[in-house]
């Protein structure tokens, strides 16, 4: 059952992304909830299960794209290593930590995808372009991801009094 | 001697499993590119009718603000009056095709004859679900005869082509993606290049030599050359041009004909003869 609502959760996102949140955004800065759900589950899940659900969900990111297919897969994965080591060391909660590392990996998350289509795919973008929008993509999800970190807590609170089990478990 | 927890090692491990295995994902899709990989399929597969239902609710929404709260009449008169400018700008578009065409070949009709493709009209029901790459979903796919690298239009012009196609859904590479690269050439003057995707809302002009003509506002079209994209198609027109002396060619900046920000529904032509 946790693993069904977690299929459907996921698709209910990816749906999100991929057609409500252009309405929204309707320039060239989109905030990326398949990252923002990375971070969190990397910080959030027990176990190293944050990691293997951020690789997943950049995974199923790669299939609904058109980059290069592995390039999400091992950015949301290293995000998720990352926050699955950190989590235990350093203060990851709070909405000044919780925007820092959101715009920090933000621009990790888009120097990965520009230098694998560069260098992979021979890919044209300007120099210029490149930094402005990645500076504002992390501006863009440090912003959102507060609240979202918020509503997730709050959905995965209630998944767990209707279904109790280990995955929607706090750390 | 410092003490090393097992937990390192699991998270070296795990480290080593993603870089591989994203390596070889990576591998296999630039290697087998015209390969379409089965688990692509079956994640659209999942997604695009949650997609298109939300597309409709969106639509459906906005249309209520758009029409009637906002603008009670002049909104659909707009809408009408920019169908209609569009119409008539690919019928302009066409004459005009046509009568160069006629001026330089008298073998014109027979092309154009054998241009006719049969189409399929989709529904754009999602985007890239990254910010990076410029792709569009549409609700059209293998079960509609829709195929990789055929060209998607509007009555505008170019909007892109297909990456993969699904049974009921396919990916389009829209004309701005940086990966994307249109045979082209000018309208009036017929020096040729090619537009190329540079990730923004706007294209470039390769590989025009510094000596052609070339002004602001002149109209590209598709050269037909590459064999994904029809002659004589809207392309964009020339928004700005930069010429230094010590280069070869001269860098323009062309603005797609179709605001791809907001495409709705588009056209894809289909390579057979049956269809449409």
């Amino acid at each position: 059952m946790n693993y069904l609502v977690l299929i459907i959760a996921l698709v209910f996102l990816f749906s999100i992304q991929t057609t409500f949140l252009r309405i929204i955004f309707p320039g060239n800065v989109v905030p990326d909830l398949i990252l923002i759900v990375a971070v969190y589950s990397g910080i959030h899940l027990k176990k190293n299960r944050g990691v293997w659900l951020a690789a997943l969900v950049g995974f199923f990111q790669d299939c609904l794209s058109g980059s290069l297919l592995g390039v999400n897969f091992l950015s949301k994965g290293l995000v998720g290593l990352f926050f699955c080591v950190i989590k235990d060391k350093i203060i990851v909660q709070g909405i000044i930590p919780i925007g820092f590392f959101m715009f920090a990996t933000s621009l990790v998350d888009g120097m990965i995808y520009f230098m694998t289509m560069t260098s992979l795919l021979e890919g044209q973008i300007k120099v210029n372009y490149l930094f402005s929008s990645i500076i504002l993509f992390g501006v863009c999800n440090a912003v959102i991801a507060p609240f979202l970190f918020y509503m997730f807590d709050k959905a995965r609170q209630w998944l767990h009094r209707q279904f109790p089990t280990q995955v929607f478990e706090s750390i | 001697m410092p003490y090393r927890r097992p937990q390192s090692k699991y998270f070296i491990s795990i480290l080593a499993g993603i870089l591989m295995f994203s390596l070889v994902l990576m591998t296999v899709n630039a290697r087998y590119d015209k390969v379409n990989l089965f688990f692509e399929s079956i994640v659209v597969w999942f997604v695009s009718p949650v997609q298109s239902l939300f597309t409709t609710a969106t639509n459906s929404i906005t249309d209520v603000f758009d029409h009637y709260f906002f603008l009670v009449r002049t909104s659909s008169e707009n809408d009408r009056l920019l169908l209609e400018l569009d119409r008539l700008s690919k019928k302009n578009n066409e004459l005009l095709e046509r009568n160069k065409l006629l001026e330089r070949s008298a073998n014109l009709t027979e092309f154009i004859g054998e241009d006719e493709r049969p189409f399929v009209v989709a529904k754009v029901i999602g985007y890239d679900a990254t910010q990076w790459s410029k792709v569009i979903f549409i609700n059209r796919g293998t079960d509609h005869k829709v195929e990789k690298n055929l060209s998607v239009v509007t009555d505008a012009g170019v909007v892109g082509h297909v990456i993969h196609a699904s049974l009921k859904s396919s990916k389009v590479l829209l004309i701005t993606d940086s990966r994307s690269a249109v045979d082209s050439l000018f309208q009036e003057t017929r020096k040729s290049g090619i537009t190329v995707g540079i990730g923004e809302d706007i294209c470039e002009m390769k590989f025009v030599p510094i000596s052609a003509q070339v002004s602001v506002g002149d109209k590209v079209v598709s050269s037909g050359l590459g064999g994904v994209f029809p002659k004589g198609l809207m392309v964009g027109t020339v928004v700005d041009i930069v010429k230094q002396d010590h280069e070869l060619f001269q860098d323009i900046r062309v603005a797609t004909s179709v605001d791809l920000s907001n495409v709705e529904e588009v056209v894809v032509l289909l390579s057979g003869k049956e269809g449409g």
